[in-house]
């Protein structure tokens, strides 16, 4: 009888728990093992050795690949911060006018793909950019946006939102009676503004600023369209997989290591670091509006504005360069519907693939992380912790070197992915199950554990009460998470590039295929289109997103 | 948890009592199944409950914030155990209407949780647990949220109705008023302990340790050393006063600890000597309050132990900080423990 005593509870828990691991374990971990062991390993795949390290490290084009990844994502890191933090201010505390409409459009450059950022950024300002030639026809020289220059633009522009969100809402959640506090005390607002609204939201201003770093560091498509010959850790593994023709991928392998060594200490300072260091103010009302003149007022107002607006531009302008003609990589000001024409003749199964890779990935994603989720908020073991850190690992790692570990694991052997379209699947899911891993958690957080008990303690099993009660519960966060993975899996790019094959192209792959060749007018339709794919399904859902998941950053 | 044993009669309300971390919610819910037993076992009638799962056991649970599905309209919520019974349509309908009745809520049932106010909750939180007709009634601090008068109602009303059920009820509080006013027996727990069981008179009256003395309103503990020990009450030297106990389980020059509660303790006017069998004190009146239905005055015993006195209705102008009187009491009432380590 005694065996029958144990975790009558914990049983459910625990399957789903190991179905995680399992599922995490084989194509999360194991692949990336295989990307450790590849960097470790001779060429030929048959002895240890750290001479792959040396052999990298000796060069300097790959020293330069690690400074140039570090210097990108530092001056960006900075200048995100530099232009959210004062932006934040304004929005949270000062009056102006529009402000729903700008925070609404504020956060949209988050989930609007970064490529195709950059991509409108050579359009406009590139060699043969429609600013530049406009420029040069009137005789003003225009610097060059290749390299540093306009990575760091672009990603300022599409990361600003990760800083200015979660320092929104530090701001907001400021309790109003310590500011009231300190200025009963004798402190003046100024000086109150600095020694305590300021350490209140720092934690979050840097780990919104953490989480910019970890992007930049991992981003692939923005460096792909604008680095040029600037090495790029992302971007150059990319290069040398590709190339790579020895049995053992060694050379990827050492960067690969040293990218998600860099991506992941920087997520472990935002988690260890920052999370504790949150102040919890709690504030039943947000704190009130600060009076000030008419004409700080509209430096505040162009201010904001400007800044949500110039992020939106070249979103914009590829909307608007899709229906001109290209004749080759030259635009000619006369509309057309021509390059949509010839996106359809030519793109159908990538457009096809597009939806579907996103659709079954956010169903994926929901199906895996929405259990993960339930187990992180409502169970509490040491291997509770450990599937934690495991579902978030894969915000630290890049898209290139999970698909470069997913094919490394699965080119041989009993299990064969390559070439075909689950491994993609399999890449996204894995690649964006924190979004559902964490809107589920945010979502549950606000669900009262009783009420599961009241559930079961009336007969319904657990299983059943899973499905029955909490499900339909958590559904805004679910949904919301799927959103936002469908959203993103569309403009992927990263894995999306090591691992396609010819029948299973995306759009993003029409585009970037098209960068090289003269395509131009193609790749302007197909970013036109994913930029519609990934706006409608936020603004549809927009409401439920700044619920439970841009409110979590 | 250690050491627990306890048997619950059938259709009794008992309650468990105790401060915050003291274990009864835990045991509450060892008895529903949410926290496991790693020894020892617990049975409803003859059946062995502690193995079977929370789902199986058919217990009936009103949570502290009533845990109401806010998915689902008043009806459903009540329905929702029947349809994991599997009862037919019909007969959920009208068991569903019957419990509505019973906790006057009739004509509620297509409304949704956040129409209703706290106490309207709590009734659907109790029709929800009574309509699956269990074997036992839990409820773990039912009250806790609802505002002081609407507490008052309601735990008459939910005694009213334990009663007319006859359903054998296991209720959490950590409020001794309200457990007093409900129960039939009390248990008392600290530290995961059951430091006292017995009915609300006499935990009240005769409590068994200091802890349970205090923890059951408000009580004088002075601490004293027993004199010599001749016929008739005790005498303990309290400072440099004497406090009679009619029955003291202690030796000659232990040290113990005296309870006698504020009520006990009756102030004799000038002139007035103590009544037949009762003793008396003499005191100085340091402070004095009026709260309405009583009065609490604090005075010092001669050596400068204060003592709180409660007297009811108003203290007709003798009560006059640094006045001298005479207080007396009922050895009966006088209660010791002895001190722990002597």
């Amino acid at each position: 009888m005694k065996a029958l005593t144990i975790a009558p509870l914990a049983r459910l828990p625990v399957a789903m728990g190991v179905a995680a691991f399992l599922f995490l374990g084989l194509f999360l971990l194991y692949p990336l093992w295989g990307v450790l062991s590849a960097s470790v390993l001779t060429p030929d795949g048959t002895a240890f050795t750290f001479g792959n390290y040396a052999r990298m490290l000796s060069r300097s084009f790959y020293r330069a690949s690690v400074v140039n990844t570090l210097m990108i994502g530092a001056l960006a890191t900075i200048t995100t911060t530099l232009i959210a933090v004062p932006l934040a201010f304004a929005i949270a505390r000062l009056d102006i006018p529009g402000k729903l409409l700008l925070i609404g459009l504020a956060a949209l450059p988050l989930v609007l793909p970064s490529f195709v950022g950059a991509y409108a950024l050579l359009l406009l300002f590139g060699r043969a950019g429609v600013v530049t030639q406009f420029l040069n026809s009137w005789g003003v020289p225009f610097g060059s946006i290749y390299g540093m220059p306009g990575i760091v633009a672009v990603y300022t522009l599409t990361l600003y939102p990760y800083v200015l969100l979660p320092t929104v809402a530090a701001l907001k959640a400021i309790d109003m009676s310590v500011e009231e506090a300190a200025q009963s005390l004798g402190s003046a607002p100024a000086r109150t503004f600095r020694t305590i609204t300021l350490p209140i939201v720092i934690p979050s201003v840097l780990s919104g600023a953490l989480l910019v770093l970890i992007e930049t560091l991992e981003n692939f498509g923005v460096p792909a369209v604008l680095a040029e010959d600037m090495p790029v850790l992302s971007v150059e593994t990319y290069k040398l997989f590709i190339g790579e023709t020895a049995a053992n991928p060694s050379a990827a392998g050492v960067l690969g290591v040293l990218l998600i060594v860099l991506t992941a200490s920087v997520l472990i300072i935002q988690r260890r670091y920052l999370a504790s260091r949150r102040f919890a103010t709690g504030a039943r009302v947000a704190p009130p509006l600060i009076k000030i003149s008419t004409g700080w007022r509209i430096v505040a107002t162009s201010y904001s504005w400007a800044v949500v607006l110039l992020a939106l531009v070249p979103f914009f302008a590829i909307l608007v360069l899709s229906f001109m003609e290209f004749r080759g990589p030259v635009l000619h000001a006369a509309f057309s519907l021509k390059n949509y024409v010839e996106l359809f003749a030519s793109a159908q199964r990538p457009l096809a693939n597009t939806l579907l890779f996103a659709t079954l990935a956010a169903g994926a994603a929901a199906f895996i992380g929405v259990p993960v989720g339930w187990i992180l908020v409502r169970t509490r073991s040491v291997w509770t912790g450990l599937l934690d850190v495991t579902a978030t690992l894969p915000f630290a790692v890049a898209g290139t070197i999970l698909a470069i570990g997913l094919v490394i694991a699965f080119n041989a052997g009993g299990l064969v992915l390559t070439g075909g379209w689950l491994i993609m699947v399999l890449a996204y899911t894995v690649r964006k199950l924190p979004f559902t891993v964490r809107a589920s958690s945010a979502i549950l957080h606000q669900i009262d554990p009783a009420l599961e008990e009241a559930s079961i303690s009336l007969g319904v099993s657990p299983l059943r009460t899973l499905i029955r009660l909490v499900i339909p519960l958590m559904l805004g966060g679910i949904i919301s998470g799927m959103v936002l993975t469908w959203v993103t899996v569309a403009s992927e790019l990263s894995s999306t590039v090591v691992l396609y094959s010819g029948p299973w192209r995306t759009l993003t792959i029409v585009m970037f295929q098209a960068l090289e060749g003269t395509g131009a007018g193609v790749a302007v339709a197909a970013a036109s289109v994913l930029i519609a794919i990934t706006l409608v399904p936020v603004l549809v859902a927009y409401r439920l997103l700044r619920r439970y998941e841009l409110s979590m950053l | 948890m250690r050491n627990i044993t306890l048997q619950i009669g059938d259709g009794e309300f008992f309650t468990l009592l105790g401060p915050s971390g003291c274990g009864k919610t835990t045991l509450l819910r060892m008895i529903a199944g949410f926290t496991e037993l790693d020894v020892g076992e617990i049975r409803i009638g003859d059946k062995r409950i502690d193995i079977l799962p929370p789902h199986r056991r058919n217990i009936g649970m009103v949570f502290q914030n009533y845990a109401i599905f806010p998915n689902l309209t008043v009806e459903g919520n009540v329905a929702y155990g029947l349809k994991a019974r599997k009862v037919g349509n019909a007969e959920i309908a009208t068991r569903v209407a019957d419990a509505l009745a019973l906790v006057r809520l009739h004509g509620y049932g297509a409304r949704w949780p956040h129409q209703l106010s706290g106490g309207q909750l709590q009734r659907v939180a109790i029709a929800r647990a009574l309509v699956i007709r269990p074997q036992v009634l839990l409820l773990d601090e039912p009250l806790s949220n609802l505002d002081a008068r609407l507490r008052v109602d309601m735990r008459g009303e939910i005694r009213e109705l334990q009663q007319r059920l006859n359903i054998t009820t296991v209720y959490v509080t950590h409020d001794q008023e309200e457990a007093l006013a409900v129960s039939r027996r009390i248990a008392v727990m600290q530290a995961g302990r059951i430091e006292q069981l017995d009915t609300p008179q006499a935990i009240y009256r005769r409590p068994t340790s200091l802890f349970v003395a205090q923890f059951m309103g408000t009580t004088n503990v002075l601490t004293g050393v027993v004199g010599s020990r001749t016929s008739g009450p005790a005498r303990v030297r309290v400072g440099a006063a004497e406090v009679q106990v009619a029955d003291l389980d202690a030796r000659e020059d232990e040290s113990v600890s005296v309870c006698i509660r504020p009520e006990a303790l009756q102030i004799l006017g000038d002139g007035q000597t103590a009544p037949a069998g009762m003793a008396q004190l003499e005191a100085t009146i340091a402070n004095a309050e009026f709260i309405g239905a009583l009065s609490r005055l604090d005075v010092t015993l001669a050596g400068g132990i204060p003592l709180k006195i409660a007297v009811l209705d108003e203290l007709a102008g003798y009560a006059k900080p640094g006045k001298s009187i005479r207080v007396a009491y009922d050895p009966s009432r006088v209660i010791a423990f002895r001190r722990e380590g002597s």
